[in-house]
């Protein structure tokens, strides 16, 4: 047995030993190979891909990188992506991982077939798959995106983009570009339209056709603009949204909760500081806000044509618990969360 | 058991008192129709007691609104508060000093020197104007008030007079039917109004600032308007553009007013609501006061023409003002042909008036598309889409007043109000008028409003406390109905003494219907609605009469609907009374809040400073003091030079002449200081020197904790003056990205001449040089000053005043070339500096 399994280790040694001769090989190839056929090489990788983004693993890093004399004949611009990251919401991988082969496909099309087309490709690396060459960068986190020129010799002294250079998407990114490498875009960003074509002309027919109806009903003042349930619902939908200070989550981008850093099961969903707040906190509190209002007006409009008398009891022993319980969770939470003491003021005689 | 006794008691009351039928349909009954069998004596007293007794409670209101915001001159002392407050009251100074044409034309040479500020085109004038009238009636009338004691107390009293504008607001909302709702909702608003916390916050006895007046001048014209659309008349029409023309006098928030009120006309015509009152309320607001807002020159009508932000309006009100006249003309001419003539000439005026419509529209759009922004202002633009200003605008993203609040922003500023708002939405909807449709869209609007702008909350408030009023009597009506026609049989009284109490009880709401104001609303409310509405109306009216001939008849079976249903909404006894003690306690808990948050969180004046600790009150005086030493001890022309957070009071306080201040309009001066205060002593020296200032005066919170101090605040002198002189940089004042003060701090940042001022001789004080604010013993101690000298430090050092040195002798510098090469290089290129000492 033990034998065996000796055998077996050696066996996979000289293996592994195999392959790495084979790889020095390939490699050595590669360095011999003419600055043309790496050209070539690549356009052909580019062309595999609908934007343009060449995916690259540690074998053609080596092969396209490590092992090309400078100055190579073309500069490359990586994105470093993290599948197992993509999930996070606040590194916003997959946001920019778009927005990088946008730049891509945009500059593609400015550079059909002039000859910087083939000075500069884009291309990105996964962690999992190309660890090494994430040490050979030196990248410790990502999003992460690097320059290299073309003269440069070590890949850990090519050019890391900015936070703030990749920050605002495409058009950061091509100013990132356009300054280190000289190399310009050549014309926008092109976005797809957020509505395309054919929606658009639907959307017209849609239109052209329920116009008659529409004017017709507007004439009559029979449509849902003069359903004062639509008005009355919208009016406190707004003031839900106000109250729940959803307007700040929107503007800061605040996620709906936050995992607990001590304990990872547990989630945090009330914020303590009156700076900031979460997601859900804020829907909770104006939902409270909101559910006494309610209350105090379906008892003094609705509740007293009730006909039943333990009806009517009923429901306003359940309307005022739940008012009570409301409005004392609303204090008890402001006072946790702003540290205030509100108290009164009496005067001392009364002690 | 219950039930039928229940029934048959309320039965006996509706068919007794006609007054039942005054609450269903108050319009068809004129006070001359009373009942006969009502004592005629009795009901006049009543309503005599009730008016006095409203007058009264608004009194007392008033009192409360004024009395509360008191809190600071109790705990302080009369005194103007923090920054703004002392320009407007140095303006107000010199209006009530030389007149109001020298006001007009004033040109401030004391400020932002050498250039000055012309102030009389650059002021909202209406809060200045307002105390400078008041001081001047004061003292005709031979009470010989100072300035200051009127400018301290002119927002507490003008928070009276918007409390009392919140109830004649309120009281008009309420539709036809329920004018009971009007009183004594509009007195429940004004109490709330009296103590909103937002409201306080900017309006406390002191805080002499534009909003203090221009919150009343906003409920007032929201108030005239709705007037006006409720009784059609020119003249409330009028005086509504008269007090737009004062809101937009005193605060640039008169925006909000006039896009509000075309979006209501809008809504209405939409919604099929369109009346000749409409057009009465609408069209001379947008004509007389439009021609008023540019009589103002702040806004001036090269700003109407010009100014991208009333490009928005211009489009907004002639949009609207178009699309009212067209249908008013279509209303007209409704009326004055028949249906069939009216078919053929509505397809050719709806043709013409679309084309013209479509035409106007182009060209305003083509107009307004011309221009970058799409004839938005940044800020309103930020108030549509709100991610836009943390994206393109740092400047606005950055000001702590225009983020967004969070939910207890909402609770401190406007506390229980907002959980009645809800209830007091639905209210309106119940039914809906023009007015309360109004009243509705003033809280929708300004609550999303709020919610982008923390500073907006105070536009917010009175909305809420309309609203709140609304619920608060609307259910406190619903309860002590229930209470009042239950409680009697509680008793066992025999049944002709229980309908008496009823009648007795029931008699108060006519009390108010025969109310004068109301009634007038009431009279006209009745032309409002469209003929659709009207109507309506007349098969209500119908039915009305049918209702008291009914009544009249005094059969014991009532089989009319309405009336049953009118009379049967009640709810339990006991639930209703723990419901009242419930919103008691609600309203209890909102005036102990209110209290508290007028005592403790918005009443410190920020020039005096308080702390508390365990051996005593201490109180901090310093920047009276610094400001008394430089009125005191130097030359009347001298400059001096701080940062712009201190620039009003030191003009309005020492009356000196000072480089920049608060009204931050030309930021290349305000970089100048920023630059010099980053910059090492002798390019500092060199940067003042040619501004001809005598003094520097720095804020230093160091030794007692205060810590919005300068050195706090020195990061941005850093970027704004790095912004303008690009050698500024600001990785040269951090280490690794922190900002610190302590041994690790960088060369640039401990020879800044921000820190050789606040930290000269600091060593002295404690042996250890430790600063309470940042928390660590500072990096350099021992230091001398080669360019400055210090000439005054306050009690607690919380200002510190420099004198620039006279410049030194050529030989001594020549002296000290020789035995120090490193300097040499340093005075060489200060040679080019002094050309130009900010480069």
């Amino acid at each position: 047995m033990e034998t065996q399994r000796r055998r077996v280790a050696e066996e996979m040694a000289i293996s592994i030993q195999i392959t790495a001769v084979l790889l020095l090989l390939i490699t050595g190839g590669a360095a011999g190979r003419s600055a043309d056929d790496l050209v070539a090489e690549l356009k052909s990788l580019r062309s595999q891909s609908p934007s343009g983004v060449i995916h690259l693993d540690d074998r053609l890093v080596s092969s396209f990188l490590t092992s090309v004399g400078t100055p190579r004949p073309y500069s490359l611009l990586i994105f470093f992506d993290a599948n197992q990251l993509r999930s996070k919401a606040e590194l916003r991988l997959p946001h920019l991982h778009s927005e990088f082969s946008l730049l891509s496909a945009s500059f593609a099309a400015h550079h059909k077939d002039d000859a910087s087309s083939s000075r500069i490709f884009f291309c990105d690396v996964e962690f999992e798959e190309s660890q090494q060459s994430f040490d050979l960068f030196g990248v410790s986190s990502v999003p992460h995106v690097r320059l290299v020129p073309a003269s440069t010799r070590s890949l850990r002294d090519s050019i890391p983009m900015d936070q703030s250079e990749f920050s605002r998407g495409a058009e950061s990114m091509a100013e990132f570009l356009e300054s280190k490498t000289k190399i310009s875009l050549g014309g926008a960003i092109l976005r797809p339209p957020r509505v395309s074509l054919r929606q658009v002309l639907f959307l017209l027919a849609a239109i052209l056709i329920s116009a008659p109806f529409l004017i017709r009903r507007i004439l009559d003042g029979d449509t849902l603009i003069h359903d004062q349930r639509l008005w009355m619902s919208l009016a406190l939908f707004v003031y839900f949204f106000g109250v729940s200070g959803t307007m700040h989550n929107i503007i800061h981008n605040m996620p709906m909760v936050l995992p607990d850093r001590n304990n990872p099961d547990r989630l945090i969903f009330f914020y303590q500081g009156s700076g900031m707040q979460l997601g859900a906190e804020g829907f909770a509190i104006g939902f409270l806000y909101m559910v006494v209002g309610l209350v105090l007006a379906f008892v003094t409009h609705l509740l007293v044509r009730f006909r039943s008398i333990s009806a009517q009891r009923g429901f306003m022993l359940v309307g005022m618990l739940l008012a009570y319980w409301a409005v004392s969770k609303v204090i008890y939470l402001d006072n946790w969360k702003t540290g205030y003491s509100i108290h009164s003021f009496r005067p001392k005689s009364w002690w | 058991m219950l039930q039928p006794l229940n029934l048959n008691r309320i039965h006996r009351w509706g068919l007794q008192s006609p007054p039942a039928s005054h609450r269903l349909l108050p319009c068809l009954i004129q006070p001359s129709m009373a009942d006969p069998s009502e004592a005629k004596g009795e009901g006049s007293l009543r309503k005599a007691f009730g008016g006095v007794l409203g007058v009264f409670i608004l009194l007392l209101i008033g009192t409360l609104a004024f009395s509360i915001r008191l809190f600071s001159v109790i705990k302080y002392e009369s005194v103007i508060h923090e920054f703004d407050p002392y320009f407007n009251y140095r303006v107000t100074q010199f209006l009530t000093k030389n007149g109001i044409y020298d006001f007009w034309n004033w040109f401030d040479d004391r400020t932002w020197y050498p250039l000055g500020r012309v102030i009389g085109g650059t002021v909202y004038p209406g809060l200045t104007l307002t105390a400078g009238s008041i001081w001047w009636l004061l003292n005709n009338l031979n009470i010989p008030l100072s300035v200051e004691t009127v400018c301290v107390f002119t927002a507490p009293i003008f928070s009276a007079n918007a409390a009392w504008a919140t109830y004649l607001l309120t009281k008009a909302p309420p539709s036809h039917q329920f004018e009971v709702k009007g009183t004594g909702a509009g007195l429940t608003a004004a109490a709330l109004l009296a103590m909103v916390p937002s409201y306080i916050s900017r309006s406390v006895a002191g805080s002499y600032d534009n909003e203090a007046v221009a919150i009343f001048a906003l409920i007032f014209t929201f108030y005239l308007y709705i007037k006006t659309l409720n009784t059609g008349s020119l003249f409330y029409a009028t005086l509504n553009a008269l007090s737009y023309f004062y809101m937009v006098c005193s605060w640039g928030g008169y925006t909000f007013i006039i896009n509000l009120i075309p979006m209501h006309v809008l809504l209405c015509i939409v919604t099929g609501r369109y009346s000749s009152r409409l057009y009465i309320a609408y069209a001379p607001l947008v004509v007389l006061g439009t021609l008023l807002a540019s009589l103002v020159p702040v806004v001036g009508f090269n700003a109407v023409m010009t100014s991208e932000h009333f490009a928005s309006f211009l489009v907004k009100c002639q949009e609207v003002f178009i699309i009212l006249h067209v249908v008013a003309l279509v209303y007209y001419i409704k009326g004055i042909l028949s249906p069939k003539m009216f078919k053929v000439a509505m397809t050719l005026v709806v043709t013409i008036g679309i084309a013209v419509c479509s035409a106007v529209l182009a060209i305003l759009i083509a107009l307004v598309a011309s221009s970058p922004t799409k004839g938005w202002s940044g800020r309103s633009l930020s108030l549509l889409d709100p991610t836009y200003a943390s994206k393109y605008i740092p400047i606005i993203a950055s000001v702590s007043e225009h983020q967004p609040p969070t939910w207890p922003s909402y609770f401190m500023d406007i506390n229980v109000l907002a959980f009645l708002v809800p209830a007091g939405i639905v209210a309106c909807f119940l039914p809906l008028s023009d007015a309360s449709s109004f009243v509705i869209l003033y809280i929708a609007t300004s609550v999303y409003f709020s919610g982008v702008m923390v500073r907006l909350m105070l536009v917010l408030a009175p909305a809420a406390c309309i609203m709140s009023g609304i619920a608060l009597s609307e259910a406190f009506d619903a309860f002590t109905r229930s209470i009042k026609f239950q409680l009697p049989k509680l008793f066992e009284a025999s049944p002709s003494d229980a309908g008496d109490t009823n009648r007795g009880t029931q008699d108060e709401p006519t009390k108010v219907d025969n109310n004068t104001p109301t009634e007038k609303t009431e009279t006209t409310a009745k032309e409002r609605p469209s003929e659709k509405h009207r109507k309506k109306e007349k098969k209500k009216l119908e039915k009305g009469k049918e209702i008291k001939e009914k009544g009249k008849e005094n059969t014991d079976k009532v089989s009319n609907k309405p009336l049953n249903a009118k009379k049967l909404l009640v709810l339990p006894l006991e639930a209703s009374a723990v419901a009242i003690l419930l919103l008691l306690i609600l309203g209890a808990f909102y005036v102990v809040h209110c209290v508290w948050a007028a005592a403790e969180a918005y009443s410190a004046p920020s020039i005096v400073l308080t702390s508390h600790s365990h051996d005593g009150l201490h109180v901090f005086d310093d920047f009276r003091e610094a400001y008394a030493w430089l009125k005191h001890n130097t030359d009347v022309d001298d400059k001096v030079a701080s940062w712009w957070d201190y620039g009003y009071q030191t003009t309005a306080m020492a009356n000196r002449t000072v480089i920049v201040d608060n009204n931050t309009w030309n930021n290349t001066h305000i970089a100048t200081v920023g630059t010099a205060m980053s910059s090492p002593e002798k390019p500092a020296w060199d940067i003042f020197n040619s501004l001809d200032v005598k003094y520097v005066l720095v804020v230093f919170g160091g030794l007692v904790g205060y810590s919005s101090d300068d050195i706090n605040k020195f990061l941005w002198m850093v970027r704004i003056g790095g912004g303008v002189f690009p050698h500024i940089r600001e990785p040269d004042y951090l280490r690794d990205g922190q900002y610190r003060i302590d041994a690790h701090a960088t060369p640039t940042m401990l020879n800044c001449l921000m820190y050789k001022l606040s930290y000269y001789r600091f060593v002295e004080t404690d042996g250890k040089g430790f600063d309470r604010v940042r928390g660590t013993e500072i990096g350099k101690k021992h230091f001398r000053l080669t360019h400055f000298e210090e000439v005054f430090t306050t009690h607690h050092w919380m200002v510190r005043i420099y004198k620039l040195k006279s410049p030194k002798n050529r030989i001594r510098g020549k002296s000290k070339k020789k035995t120090n090469p490193k300097t040499t290089s340093k005075i060489n290129s200060n040679k080019n500096v002094k050309k130009n000492p900010w480069q």
